[in-house]
């Protein structure tokens, strides 16, 4: 009896080492072949540390973008300033996006403060949802929405306008202009020629609230709006417009060699917005986004990102238009 | 002779049509340079409060500086009622223009910018008062500012339903009203 106990035991003891080691060698093998899938891949696949601030919930984070040295990079958001629990957690993914890919600035599509525009609302609103990204060191720059407040926003430091209605600024080859769609009196119109003309930029990136085209129910595009700037917009060589007010994320390429984006759906969302296909070449009504774009030599990378971290739209643009008349 | 007397009843009428016509060109004129006048000095006397609103990275430096600044002027302005800048005459001259505009070539395009505009309660305003701070305002659309005189920066034309509001976005104030400015149809 005992000698047969003896052989169990020395029988137990071989599988259990056996089992390890082949534990091991899944471990060892799923871990190289991850390693080489990511080397392979131009994706970046990160993963957020558990930590106090909303990034914590954000976790896995895509990245799509090449993240090539020296590019700009920047995020955009429109709509955004509901104070409710849905900016949070886009403002969470933002965040956890930024840590991967370092984008130092991000960009206003307007409506960025909905309701009350007393202190409590710059804070809940906007300081506190931004919170982590503001403490990083990431600038914003605001344009006006219909709900926004033209007397403080422009005041307002943290939204970098200067005190001005409408105003543009420089990263690297890139000028942004950041209009004010609500009253384009003939001076912003004028503004806006004289400095598209004069600028000297590779890219020239409008952006502000009402968009120009989209194929939403709630508003629709501004044909008003479109008549007055579509004209400078082409004869100076605008390459892309970002606007926001329709609820929802839409790209579209038209005939006119401008990429135009709408993204309104930051913090507000009209779920099943879209009449028939229209104009877009991809839309998403679904939930909230935010987008995070690359500009590196004549190429735009972009990569929109919905609340709950899924990539809805990703893609590379060429830089199309030619300044036909700078 | 008939032939002589035709010709100078069609030099009368055309004379006449040509004297209509200088007329209401000069009392257009004038309806534009009063309102000019108005809103001028309407500015020159709250030039302190316009430059008193300062940036600043907090919200409640803006609010008091806003309060402040609307305070002042509507305290200035205690007696000011509907009409002072939109005089009878002055306000034939918009509804007409507004109306020229609307029923001109861009007319539908910028009916169809108004329509898509944010919906909003029936509201109330009034001459002094402050624009609701909860609710949206409503943008103009561009065709239709190309077609008015221009303003000083301090100052702008809003949309409100029928009514062209003169409006001062500094200390948020309605400065006067123009009832049924827009044509429904």
């Amino acid at each position: 009896m005992p000698f047969q106990n003896t052989n169990v035991k020395a029988n137990r003891r071989r599988l259990v080492l056996v089992a390890t080691a082949c534990l091991l060698w899944i471990s060892v093998t799923s871990y190289s072949v991850a390693i080489a899938m990511e080397q392979k891949s131009s994706t970046v696949v990160g993963h957020e540390e558990s930590g106090k601030d909303q990034a914590a919930n954000a976790g896995s984070v895509h990245v799509t973008l090449p993240l090539q040295k020296g590019s700009l990079r920047f995020a955009v958001i429109g709509d955004s300033g509901t104070g409710d629990r849905d900016q949070l957690q886009v403002a969470g993914q933002m965040e956890a996006y930024r840590r991967v890919t370092n984008f130092d600035f991000v960009i206003m599509l307007g409506d960025n403060i909905y309701g009350n525009h007393s202190p409590g609302d710059f804070e809940k609103k906007f300081a506190e949802p931004y919170k982590p990204l503001l403490d990083a060191g990431v600038k914003f720059y605001a344009s006006l929405g219909n709900h926004d407040d033209p007397r403080k926003e422009p005041l307002y430091k943290p939204f970098n306008m200067g005190g001005k209605r409408y105003y543009s600024f420089s990263k690297g080859d890139t000028e942004f202009f950041a209009l004010d769609s609500n009253y384009m009196d003939p001076k912003q119109l004028d503004w806006v020629g004289q400095n598209l003309r004069n600028s000297h930029a590779t890219w020239k990136i409008c952006f502000f609230h009402h968009p120009l085209y989209n194929d939403g129910r709630h508003h629709g595009p501004d044909r008003d709006l479109r008549s007055q700037l579509l004209p400078l917009f082409q004869r100076y060589g605008v390459n892309v417009v970002f606007s926001g007010h329709e609820h929802v994320y839409e790209r579209m390429k038209l005939e006119d060699n401008i990429d135009y984006f709408v993204l309104g759906n930051s913090g507000k969302l009209m779920k099943h917005d879209f009449r028939g296909p229209g104009e877009r070449v991809k839309g998403f009504d679904e939930d909230r986004t935010f987008m995070i774009v690359e500009i590196a030599g004549d190429k735009m990378y972009f990569q929109v990102i919905s609340r709950t971290g899924e990539t809805v739209d990703s893609g590379t643009l060429p830089r199309s238009s030619t300044n036909p008349d700078k | 002779m008939a032939r002589e007397l035709a010709i100078l009843i069609a030099l009368c009428v055309l004379f006449q049509v040509c004297a209509v016509a200088v007329a209401r060109n000069s009392e257009d004129e004038r309806a534009v340079k009063d309102f000019h006048d108005r809103v001028v000095r309407y500015v020159a006397a709250h030039k302190v409060q316009h430059t008193a609103v300062k940036p600043s990275d907090s919200g409640v430096k803006l609010s008091r500086q806003e309060r402040q600044a609307a305070r002042e002027i509507q305290q200035s302005r205690a007696a000011a009622k509907q009409g002072d800048i939109f005089t009878p005459r002055i306000s034939a001259y918009f509804r007409k223009q507004l109306a020229a505009t609307l029923h001109g070539p861009e007319g539908a395009k910028i009916r169809t910018s108004l329509r898509s505009a944010e919906p909003l309660p029936n509201i109330h305003l009034r001459v002094n008062e402050k624009y609701p701070p909860d609710l949206p305002l409503q943008s103009t659309p561009p065709t239709l500012l190309l077609n008015l005189p221009r303003l000083p920066q301090e100052l702008e034309y809003r949309i409100v339903g029928q009514t062209l509001v003169l409006y001062e976005p500094g200390p948020n104030l309605i400065v006067d009203l123009l009832p049924n400015a827009i044509p429904k149809h």
